[in-house]
């Protein structure tokens, strides 16, 4: 997992990287579809959402496995049309409306509908040949070289040209870039650091061979190069060369009539509240069905009422916990797919060491005992949280690598059952006597256990306090603690001062396409909150970006063997995976969500001038 | 008069400061700031707290403070760090909507409140008054932020009489009739919800106004001097009543400003209330700290303003 990410407010999010530019705007639910890594509400956003094929079984509960990413089509397809698409956030978009600056989500659902990428990825998030341009390897798998075809066009009419792509790269390396995107994927691009610190002009491994092909050259081979490792999104030089880098997410050639050379073209833009897009005849895959989209900024406390109505055909993202009640909405098509993010509880083994830039486990923390951390995740019941809570829309986790990486997720690794009396049988093992209501430490001293987790949406509470509960059924005197978003990262180790009273806490994260995991639990990661190491794990996470990883088998080995480590050894413990639904108006036909379904915006359609509207 | 404007000018000045200096020390003690959203694996942290010192975050707080209050003083707010524009640019685009629906609310307070205000204290006791006044008791109790909601679903969705979010229809020329016209549409429903619950105060002031008036001596030297009863209410009660009123109108001003937090956030209307709101949950203290600051200023000078008004149109009050 790697990349970036951002989170917004409660609903956060932070998609970033390429993700969307397949289906633009389709790939994230629920706000954290994310080329990259992104912590996650525990609670809350992420919706589900049944297709009407999926009827809740006798006990009301819904599963994954009965929704489809692809939207099914019925009726022909009329000529031309127009579709509103709902952007479902209580802020405006910012308006940093270029993929090489944005930050937040909601841009990220702007610009999809004008601008892509120029590489696309497949299912197993590996990109293709099937994008704006097509990629060789070299021997050593360290040099790229890309060839952009020769029909792609910016809107303004000017080729899509190595020399933009190039530019992207040089921009963002530049001192002055005030985006978030300068990350270890640009250090890893041969001569950038020497450029991005003022000691070279140009970056030596960067090399435009001729009007559309570019070269570039990587310090070091990984697989992860292949699954979002390459910045793909050009910026127009004939647009920006001659602003400075620090003026340019400001300027109007950002935010008011921005450029791509996606399906559809930018016609008007009311800041923060609402694009109309006009289509591009001259994309690149071929002249868009529709005419017309509308992206409008709509609240979630009225998405419901919107797309009764119709009022919306389409949006990005739906509350979750609104699924079960609405389920049966009649002019909606819901689609699921399984969501790139897991829900965990994390044990703080150590601290955060600033000046080594390196976790610093400590033998000697509260959570140090295995048996202490296998007891309590022996004591949580994940599968009736996922149905009592969720409806099953999210399900109990197994390893931290989620399903929703197919290829990686070991669905034979059984994680740890739910089990009470083995977890009291471990603790008695280990020398946790009751003493009254609650254990002592093996030495006799006091055992209080401090757990933080985060507010946000009405289940986040009882959720706390249900596992709570279930630790102190097993003799755990655990004291929860609710905190906001901000507290909440920052007492955990975000800045890398730990607040040492945390012993256990609950997170999310939103996994980057790329599984390796080493953003979040690797020895120099700063978001590697339980702040675990061991020599084990540093030898898998090496093995898994190296040379020999670039055969999917031996891959998939490592990454096994991974997810079997950390469910011996417990830094942390996933419980939930999630489900991502989005409702479609059924006029909608080729639509699809997440990755590598080969249906592209430019297909889109509707079966009749207006939508359909909820009887 | 002139005089004790200047003064009170004056006073405003180190008001202002001590709460740009309060806004400030409160803005940074809260946890996180604008990059604690900003959890990505793939940045070293070498490189955010590079931006952190770029950014001035790890001063000690005088030093940031005074560094941001002289820029302040010449107009330059900082950067949003989200929306990566200047804060005065950010604000300048939010304002106008805000003051739009404040203007709308204004109108439409008073347009609802002085026909309803006399009605009442005319014929207080009588069916109408008791519905009026009922009225005003559940507009006291209603929070404005469900009765807004209501309206929402009822007149925006249920009806479908108005737009239910943004501030114009996506798609037209600023500057053309049908964007005027859009706009007006828009800020209808959310201004008209405001409205109806903020005007009750001043329902209710002016029916006691006026009945208390109705008593005076001076009212009953008029009526046996042989004035019509029309003549009585419009030359000599409403006059007198309406002073209360005409001072709450700075007041007023700020409570607006508040009422359109919560209306801004539930219209989805972009506003200045709703870019506060999000950028405390993003930590974007650059905009926060500006905001606070104008509402504040807002408030202080509402409140001159109340008091000009009220010396102005009573000349039993002439402030020394």
């Amino acid at each position: 997992m790697k990349k970036k990410t951002r989170l917004k407010g409660s609903l956060f999010v932070p998609l970033l990287l390429v993700f969307m530019m397949m289906l633009a705007a389709c790939s994230s639910n629920n706000g954290n579809g994310n080329a990259t890594n992104s912590p996650s509400p525990t609670e809350g956003e992420s919706s589900p959402a049944p297709t009407e094929s999926a009827k809740p079984a006798e006990d009301g509960l819904y599963s994954i496995e009965d929704f489809s990413n692809v939207k099914k089509n019925e009726g022909e397809p009329i000529k031309g049309g127009s579709i509103t698409f709902g952007l479902v956030s209580d802020t405006p978009f910012e308006g940093t409306l270029n993929w090489n600056f944005y930050s937040g989500d909601p841009d990220s659902q702007v610009l999809g509908w004008f601008d892509e990428g120029l590489l696309t990825w497949d299912k197993s998030y590996v990109y293709t040949n099937d994008g704006a341009a097509t990629y060789e390897v070299s021997e050593d798998g360290r040099t790229f070289t890309f060839t952009i075809k020769d029909n792609v066009n910016w809107h303004d009419g000017k080729p899509v040209t190595a020399e933009d792509w190039l530019f992207a790269h040089e921009v963002i390396g530049d001192p002055k870039y005030d985006g978030p995107r300068y990350d270890s994927n640009f250090t890893n691009i041969v001569g950038m650091t020497e450029y991005h610190e003022g000691k070279a002009d140009t970056i030596s491994g960067i090399e435009v061979l001729n009007e559309k092909q570019l070269k570039i050259t990587y310090i070091q081979s990984t697989p992860s190069l292949l699954t979002g490792g390459v910045w793909s999104y050009p910026l127009a030089k004939h647009i920006f060369g001659n602003m400075p880098v620090d003026k340019i997410s400001s300027s109007p050639e950002v935010r008011e009539k921005p450029i791509g050379f996606g399906p559809f073209k930018v016609e008007s833009i009311v800041p923060g509240e609402s694009v109309v897009y006009t289509k591009n005849t001259d994309y690149w895959r071929g002249e868009p069905a529709l005419d017309q989209v509308v992206l409008k900024v709509i609240n979630p406390t009225t998405v419901i009422q919107q797309l009764e109505s119709g009022s919306v055909d389409l949006v990005d993202s739906f509350p979750v916990d609104q699924f079960p009640d609405n389920a049966d909405m009649s002019n909606v098509e819901f689609l699921g797919a399984i969501d790139r993010a897991y829900t965990y509880i994390g044990f703080k083994l150590g601290k955060w060491d600033a000046e080594a830039g390196k976790v610093a486990p400590d033998e000697k923390a509260k959570m140090a005992d295995i048996n202490l951390r296998k007891a309590m995740w022996h004591a949580v019941d994940n599968d009736q949280v996922g149905k009592r809570f969720y409806h099953g829309l999210r399900w109990n986790a197994t390893t931290l690598i989620p399903p929703s990486h197919p290829e990686y997720h070991d669905s034979a690794n059984p994680g740890l059952k739910y089990d009470p009396e083995a977890a009291k049988k471990i603790l008695d093992d280990a020398g946790y006597k009751l003493s009254g209501d609650y254990r002592t430490n093996p030495d006799g001293s006091e055992l209080v256990i401090n757990f933080i987790s985060m507010t946000g949406g009405d289940i986040a509470e009882p959720l706390a306090r249900y596992y709570v509960q279930s630790w102190q059924a097993i003799g755990l005197n655990v004291q929860l603690e609710m905190v906001e978003f901000n507290t909440f990262y920052d007492r955990v180790g975000a800045n890398g001062e730990d607040d040492p009273k945390v012993d256990v806490y609950q997170g999310a994260w939103g996994v980057g396409i790329d599984v390796d995991p080493a953003g979040l639990y690797g020895r120099d990661a700063i978001y590697n909150f339980p702040r675990y190491a061991s020599e084990e794990q540093d030898k898998l996470l090496a093995a898994g970006v190296s040379q020999e990883a670039f055969d999917v088998k031996v891959r998939q080995d490592i990454y096994k063997e991974w997810q079997q480590l950390m469910v011996e050894e417990i830094p942390v413990f996933p419980t939930l995976y999630r489900a991502a639904l989005v409702p479609v108006n059924k006029r909608i036909l080729n639509y699809a969500i997440g990755d590598g379904t080969g249906i592209y915006l430019h297909q889109l359609a509707v079966s009749q001038d207006k939508p359909f509207v909820a009887e | 008069m002139w005089k004790t404007t200047a003064r009170r000018m004056i006073i405003m000045i180190p008001q202002i400061l001590l709460l740009s200096i309060l806004v400030f020390l409160l803005a940074k003690a809260m946890p996180g700031d604008a990059l604690t959203g900003l959890l990505d694996p793939s940045i070293d942290p070498a490189a955010l707290e590079a931006q952190r010192e770029r950014l001035g975050l790890n001063n000690p707080w005088y030093v940031q403070y005074w560094d941001w209050f002289t820029k302040a003083l010449q107009g330059d707010f900082g950067q949003s760090f989200r929306f990566k524009m200047p804060v005065a640019d950010l604000i300048g685009q939010r304002m106008m909507n805000t003051v739009w629906l404040s203007l709308l609310t204004l109108v439409l307070t008073y347009l609802i409140a002085i026909p309803l205000g006399i009605i009442s204290g005319r014929y207080h006791d009588t069916w109408a008054d008791r519905m009026i006044t009922g009225y005003t008791y559940l507009g006291f109790a209603a929070p404005l932020f469900i009765f807004a909601l209501l309206m929402l679903w009822a007149f925006g969705f249920h009806f479908g009489w108005f737009p239910t979010e943004g501030s114009v229809t996506p798609g037209l020329t600023p500057g053309t009739w049908e964007h005027v016209v859009s706009k007006f549409y828009h800020i209808l429903l959310p201004a008209l919800s405001m409205a109806l619950i903020t005007t009750v105060t001043t329902v209710q002031l002016l029916r006691s106004e006026i009945i208390d008036t109705k008593q005076r001596d001076f009212i009953i030297t008029a009526r046996a001097k042989g004035a019509s009863e029309a003549r009585v209410y419009n030359r000599h009660i409403l006059r007198n009543s309406l002073l209360p009123i005409a001072a709450f109108f700075g007041y007023e001003i700020t409570g607006l400003i508040g009422g359109t937090v919560f209306i801004e956030s539930i219209f989805s209307y972009p506003g200045m209330g709703q870019l506060f709101l999000s950028s405390i949950s993003l930590r974007d203290f650059s905009v926060v700290t500006a905001l606070v600051l104008l509402y504040g200023a807002a408030s202080i000078i509402g409140a001159l303003l109340s008091d000009m008004i009220l010396s102005a149109v009573d000349p039993r009050i002439r402030i020394k």
